[in-house]
């Protein structure tokens, strides 16, 4: 087995943070979660993530906005935007800004994992490419 | 004069150059003739010949007469035509925009649905994974499948509260002879973009005096014009976030409802078109710069007037003025 999938959940919805993560840490995944932007950079500051399942619409700082600093921290980590309705502008900007995925609310948690281990895949896809282009000696 | 098609409806009625045309050759006639006239008049002037005086006088009054009266009639006649076509042109506009603003209000409604609706998988999804996991009798097991569904209990309140709120919207349309409690349709109309206004970093100010005196009617067409206000307020302090106030205030003049948000304001520039039909400084699919036009019209049909000032930096106010519900021993509709 691969290390277990380091996964951030970012949503103002606490509780729908709290059950999701208990239900996606029963399934092997390490879970932190956060319920604002700001909340999410500073963890981010300081701690290196996989994957982020990010909230699009949020008080303070929305969802598309952290995605952009997101991006700025850990350009590798891989972001799923939820989005609570199925606005397809929201979707498309934030797949131009970097995302590598979208979710509808409410999400099937079986469709929950697949898009997590899938973005995980890309992540690590990338991570041997950069490796490569830096070479054996980096 | 040329035969004048009477009766209205006819279609070359509306042809715009045919109205010119006429106009123009009975505007260039009728002095000419007049003065054709009134000159044989003073010609005849006289002590002696004075009873020829009067037969060009008559034929200058008869010819002004038949010409300008038809012509006169006929303008009026167009004005009421242009004005029936405009007041269609404005409810097919208002037709439009209740079911585009509903349509948002309904995406706004699914999105604040569809948080509840999350919560109550995962919590339902929780509940069978400890069931597939065996142990059901454990107490921790127990306690965390009781908090699962008191949350379930809890969400569906919370998604009632939100269907509740979207009945109200398409319930009161009270027919218009009913009169209309201004700050209870406020506070309705608030309601429906209270989580748009959170999301944005908006804080409302409410300055609503009780015991205001109610206006005659139209309920279903006012609370399209305050949701047009507080939508454009609202999306000019989407940015950065401020504070709408909704005031109301009776004097003389009668009932003036002012909406106004701390957002970046109008251009002079601007100011001048914003009431235009389709100027917007909003991106496509997003602007369609008919909520103010429309909220102009409602306003006039219902007696009252509409007025903005705005200082750019400052914010932007909105002023309704609506004449108010004469007392109780009005006569019944
Ligand atoms: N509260 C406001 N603050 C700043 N600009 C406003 C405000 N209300 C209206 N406007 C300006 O007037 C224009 C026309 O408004 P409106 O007729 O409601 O159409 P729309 O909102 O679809 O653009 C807007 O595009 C905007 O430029
Ligand atoms: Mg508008």
């Amino acid at each position: 087995m691969t290390r277990p999938i380091r996964l951030l959940i970012v949503d103002d919805e606490a509780r729908l943070v709290e059950t999701l993560s208990k239900r996606l840490t029963a399934r092997g995944l390490y879970v932190e979660g956060v319920h604002s932007g700001a909340d999410a950079l500073a963890l981010l500051q300081g701690k290196p993530f996989d994957v982020a399942l990010l909230d699009v619409r949020m008080p303070g700082m929305d969802g598309l906005t952290t995605l952009r600093e997101i991006k700025k921290l850990q350009p590798l980590l891989q972001v799923i935007m939820l989005s609570g309705n199925a606005s397809i502008n929201a979707a498309v900007e934030g797949m131009r800004l970097g995302a590598s995925e979208y979710l509808l609310k409410p999400a099937n948690i079986d469709d929950v994992l697949a898009k997590i281990e899938e973005a995980f895949h890309k992540k690590l896809i990338q991570e041997e490419r950069l490796a490569a282009q830096h070479g054996p000696g980096a | 004069m040329t035969a004048a098609t009477q009766g209205g409806a006819k279609a070359s009625l509306w042809e715009p150059s045919r109205l010119l045309r006429r106009s123009i050759l009975a505007l260039l006639l009728t002095p000419p003739a007049c003065l054709v006239f009134l000159g044989l008049a003073i010609f005849f002037w006289g002590p002696d010949r004075s009873e020829a005086f009067f037969v060009p006088l008559l034929a200058a009054l008869i010819l002004s007469t038949a010409l300008g009266w038809p012509l006169a009639a006929k303008l009026r006649h167009q004005l009421a035509a242009l004005a029936r076509q405009r007041d269609a042109f404005y409810q097919e506009l208002l037709r439009l925009s209740k079911s585009a603003s509903l349509g948002e209000v309904a995406s706004s409604i699914a999105h604040d649905l569809n948080n509840p609706l999350a919560i109550m998988r995962e919590e339902a999804g929780w509940i069978q994974d400890l069931m597939k996991g065996g142990d059901l009798q454990g107490s921790h097991t127990q306690t965390e499948i009781a908090n699962s569904l008191q949350q379930i209990d809890i969400q569906i309140e919370r998604s009632r509260e939100i269907t509740r709120r979207l009945l109200q919207w398409g319930r009161d349309s009270a027919p218009r002879t009913e009169t209309v409690d201004i700050n209870l349709l406020l506070n309705k109309t608030l309601y429906l973009l209270e989580s748009e206004l959170e999301t944005a970093g908006v804080t409302v100010a409410k300055d609503l005096p009780p015991d205001l005196p109610p206006v005659g009617g139209g309920a279903p067409e006012l609370r399209q014009v305050f949701l047009n206000l507080m939508k454009n307020a609202l999306d000019a302090m989407k940015a950065r976030g401020g504070t709408m106030t909704l005031a109301t205030r009776a004097d003389a003049a009668g009932l003036t409802i002012t909406i106004a948000d701390t957002g970046p304001g109008i251009p002079a520039s601007s100011l001048d078109h914003i009431f235009e039909p389709f100027y917007t400084t909003k991106p496509a699919g997003e602007g369609t710069g008919l909520g103010l036009p429309i909220s102009r019209w409602i306003v006039e049909k219902l007696g009252g007037t509409i007025g903005v000032e705005s200082k750019e930096g400052s914010g932007t106010s909105f002023h309704v003025t609506l004449p108010v519900q004469a007392k109780k021993d009005a006569p019944g509709p």
